[in-house]
């Protein structure tokens, strides 16, 4: 009786503990119990992106005309379409995946190999899907933030979307990986000087910026998850003043 | 005018108070009809009011900076801005660290994004649409347009009433709030190292006018 007592207070205890750590991780918002080694990747990345990475985007704004750099976007937006259309079915919207594959027929072909995004004018709306968001539709927890190198913001379970995404790319559309280097580099290089004005932006305005790097990237990909880019605000929480 | 040199008649003079009590019911009328916007109106007059002064030619970039922050000190509630980034923090400062921590945050704000004056190159801002939130706050959802093409930026305002004016309480750029970035940015500062650490890094940070990068001091 009384072992049976006991046992039930520990499980009761252990419930209580429980809900406590829940809740104290939702107090804490963000969940970054490795920050030691995030914070010195994240210097890591950020050293190669101020001495190597920047530099060449910068080179690359300068002599490449914004619509020539919208075009190399379009491109490799048009290139990844099929996967989000897979994604797309994975995660259980055949509409978002038959308009996927419309896209890419009509950008594939109208649009020149997807220089143009002709697609968007016809009204058939682009997505956002990758391996990680499935894995999250899946049921599948973030885990901890966590900062790798080169890629940089991510979490474990991001980490292992990205990387099926990677592989399935390349066995997709390249037959070797010698020829998906060039392009990539160039889609890199790319991305970063579109990029560059939001960068220099967000490290002045920030006080700490790994932490406005991270709060930013969980954000976005909270919201990518909810997938609802119209009607969905942040948390109610945050605009409740403590009184 | 008419009655020359002579001392008015008291009706005269009734009705010149009259005429004074009238002016200042139509400013006070004209108060109150402002009062009256409604959260999109606020939002389309101040993208108005803000675009005006960017496409004016003729002022240099801290005439631009200045009416600027005019124009945003009425239309954003400063204070609620910072209760919301501090979040339960608030009450460990002192009334005075409160009052600090406005005036630095708001300082630290219009530096950052003041600086953007001069890369103005026509682009439009529109609203899209807006919608009720459970507490009573509004959003108002606008996108800014760029001439040269690329993708539309989305910008969500949220506003509060106070007494009878909706106020800008956050911005939400392309997904991200504001608010909940600069209280990430905080809440690790003040509860590892106490409020006057932060109203440090912030005026460290406001006196240079430039990005402070990395914080000093960290334990890792």
């Amino acid at each position: 009786m009384k072992q049976a007592f006991l046992r039930r207070c520990c499980l009761r205890i252990s419930i209580a503990g429980l809900f406590f750590l829940r809740a104290g991780l939702v107090f804490a918002q963000e969940y970054d119990p490795w920050q030691r080694f995030n914070r010195a990747m994240f210097t890591f990345n950020d050293t190669i992106d101020t001495y190597a990475l920047e530099p060449v985007a910068k080179a690359w704004d300068r002599i490449v005309p914004e619509r020539v750099e919208q075009s190399v976007t379009n491109l490799f937006q048009n290139v990844y379409t099929p996967l989000v259309a897979i994604n797309n079915v994975l995660q259980g919207k055949p509409h978002h995946a038959a308009e996927d594959v419309a896209r890419f027929m009509a950008n594939s072909t109208f649009g020149l190999f997807g220089l143009f995004d002709v697609a968007s004018h016809w009204g058939l709306e682009k997505h956002d899907e990758d391996f990680g968001q499935t894995l999250a539709v899946w049921g599948v927890p973030a885990g901890p933030y966590l900062v790798l190198p080169f890629v940089g913001p991510s979490s474990p379970r991001d980490a292992v979307g990205y990387a099926v995404d990677s592989v399935a790319t390349v066995y997709w559309f390249f037959a070797d990986i010698r020829f998906t280097i060039g392009p990539q580099t160039v889609q890199v290089v790319n991305s970063r000087a579109q990029a560059l004005d939001a960068v220099r932006e967000l490290k002045t305005a920030s006080v700490d910026y790994y932490a406005a790097v991270r709060n930013a990237y969980l954000q976005r990909r909270a919201r990518q998850i909810k997938d609802q880019q119209e009607n969905a605000g942040p948390d109610e929480e945050l605009y409740r003043i403590e009184e | 005018m008419t009655y020359g040199c002579h001392q008015p008649p008291l009706f005269v003079a009734v009705c010149r108070t009259g005429t004074w009590l009238l002016f200042a019911l139509s400013l006070f009328s004209g108060a109150t009809v402002k009062a009256t916007e409604n959260p999109r109106e606020v939002i389309e007059r101040t993208a108005d009011a803000v675009l005006a002064v960017l496409r004016d030619t003729s002022l240099t970039s801290d005439e631009k900076r200045r009416r600027i922050e005019d124009i945003a000190s009425n239309r954003f509630d400063f204070d609620t801005v910072a209760k919301l980034v501090l979040a339960r923090n608030w009450k460990r400062l002192s009334p005075e660290q409160q009052a600090r921590f406005v005036q630095e945050f708001r300082k630290h704000l219009s530096l950052t994004y003041g600086r953007n004056v001069d890369q103005y190159s026509d682009e439009r801002a529109e609203v899209t649409g807006e919608r009720q939130e459970a507490d009573g706050d509004w959003t108002v959802k606008t996108r800014i347009v760029r001439p040269q093409g690329g993708e539309p930026v989305l910008v969500d305002y949220r506003l509060r009433k106070f007494g009878d004016q909706w106020k800008v309480i956050d911005v939400i750029i392309e997904g991200t709030s504001l608010v909940a970035n600069f209280r990430s940015q905080f809440q690790e500062i003040v509860s590892r190292d106490g409020p006057e650490k932060l109203l440090q890094l912030l005026e460290e940070k406001n006196s240079r006018g430039e990005p402070l990068g990395q914080v000093p001091g960290r334990k890792s």
